[in-house]
């Protein structure tokens, strides 16, 4: 009965995957295309010194010298929802990435492989988001119960899913200029400030 | 008349071997394109057999054998390829053997439940294995488009297309391949006929996503990229010191 259940199950994942398949395509069928000319505005600026400094353990540190350990627990509260905002924008900019990237090789008339750099770029990137979100989402969802619950802090996060966060956001960036830089060189500059 | 109808799927992988070898696929897809141009040798073979019933019956089992394991080596390429920029990643080394356990497991466990009722040693063994080797390639099928939709990756890819096909072969000779495990080889007539129309839609599906060339994004001149590396570089500097 077990093996049945366990049959059934995959049999009806793959019929799932199939509908959601042709209802993407059919919607891409529908949509039009993104025009490439405007993604770069849809991409929202990542504030590096930010990002860098949420994510250093001194920081942390200095803190929890410096602030009691209710005050702590409220900072670092604090820091998470700015690192996730921070995370949510990468993921935005990667699937903007995706995006653009799709409708500038479909001009081209060149589909790309699943290994291109970029490509790989913003799996990378979104491997982390995911990763991260979904830890903070836990985190900020333990009350805050008089201490009794640690708040971690937020330079673990540097790695996730064993992705280095940073470091991923980085390489999509230079993938992206790069691509950028063979297809739209006069875009460069937009594509360095929204990124 | 009947038989030609068997050569269906054969003139349409001979179709997708000549898109292929236009497309110059067989480089970056190696085992898919062995399983199509095997799966061409296949065909003929048995067709060329089908009226000497006892070689019929070994080419048949062995020719299945064959599309079971490069069926798998084809999903193992899928999954190479796809979690290439997670290479360094440690566990994503471990998701094809998981993937390849859990089918083997899940047909052993059938296997000991409703022991295969095909005749001889080997062939209950190609029946198990042709069994685990669907539940493989449900299973990449289904975690690639969760990889799509997490992820967002672009739809129209070789990956997708190809674990597509065996995605829908899979599911319908899964069901049916598991029919021919409990009832025997009176069923096969009807599995014959089903596997057909299966068989022949998922080549069409592999030809529509092969009918679009993929080319790998060319080499950026190395003088370029450091240029523009380096004016990201200054840029970024600039953005810190304002801030």
């Amino acid at each position: 009965m077990y093996l049945s259940i366990a049959t059934w199950l995959i049999v009806a994942s793959s019929a799932l995957a199939f509908i959601y398949i042709l209802r993407r395509a059919y919607a891409r069928a529908r949509d039009p295309k993104p025009d490439p000319n405007d993604a770069v505005h849809y991409l929202y600026p990542v504030d590096w010194a930010l990002l860098e400094s949420l994510l250093d353990p001194a920081t942390d540190f200095a803190l929890r010298w410096s602030l009691d350990p209710r005050a702590l627990r409220a900072e670092r509260r604090r820091r998470m929802r700015l690192y996730r905002e921070l995370v949510r924008r990468m993921a935005h900019n990667s699937s903007v990435l995706a995006d653009f990237d799709d409708a500038l090789f479909a001009d081209c008339h060149l589909p790309r492989g699943p290994d291109s750099k970029l490509r790989q770029a913003i799996i990378k990137v979104r491997f982390y988001c995911a990763g991260v979100r979904l830890k903070l989402g836990v985190w900020l969802l333990l009350p805050d119960a008089f201490g009794l619950v640690l708040t971690p802090d937020l330079a673990s996060l540097r790695k996730a899913v064993e992705v280095d966060g940073p470091k991923a956001y980085d390489e999509l960036r230079v993938a992206a200029v790069e691509a950028f830089a063979r297809l739209r060189p006069n875009e460069l500059e937009a594509l360095t400030r929204g990124l | 008349m009947s038989s030609l109808l068997w050569l269906i799927p054969t003139g349409l992988l001979a179709v997708l071997l000549g898109l292929m070898l236009r497309g110059r696929a067989y480089r970056a897809w190696p085992w898919f394109f062995s399983y199509v141009a095997f799966g061409i040798s296949a065909d003929v073979a048995r067709f060329a057999s089908r009226n000497y019933p006892r070689p019929h019956y070994f080419i048949y089992w062995l020719t299945d054998a064959g599309y079971a394991v490069l069926g798998a080596l084809a999903m193992y390429e899928i999954l190479r390829k796809v979690l290439r920029g997670l290479a360094g990643i440690w566990w994503t080394h471990l998701i094809f053997p998981a993937v390849v356990a859990i089918g083997v497991g899940l047909s052993l466990w059938r296997a000991q439940l409703v022991p295969p009722q095909v005749h001889g040693r080997l062939l209950p063994c190609i029946v198990v294995g042709e069994i685990a080797v669907r539940f493989v390639q449900i299973q990449v099928f289904v975690g690639l488009v969760g990889f799509i939709a997490l992820f967002g990756f672009r739809w129209r890819q070789y990956p997708l297309g190809i674990a597509a096909g065996f995605g829908l072969y899979s599911t319908v000779a899964l069901l049916i391949t598991t029919r021919l495990s409990d009832i025997g080889t009176r069923f096969t007539f009807l599995w014959g006929i089903i596997s057909l129309v299966a068989y022949s839609v998922t080549v069409l599906i592999w030809i529509g996503f092969f009918s679009v060339p993929q080319k790998e994004q060319p080499p950026l001149d190395p003088k370029v990229a450091k240029h523009y590396i380096a004016l990201l570089e200054r840029y970024l500097n600039v953005l810190r010191r304002t801030r």
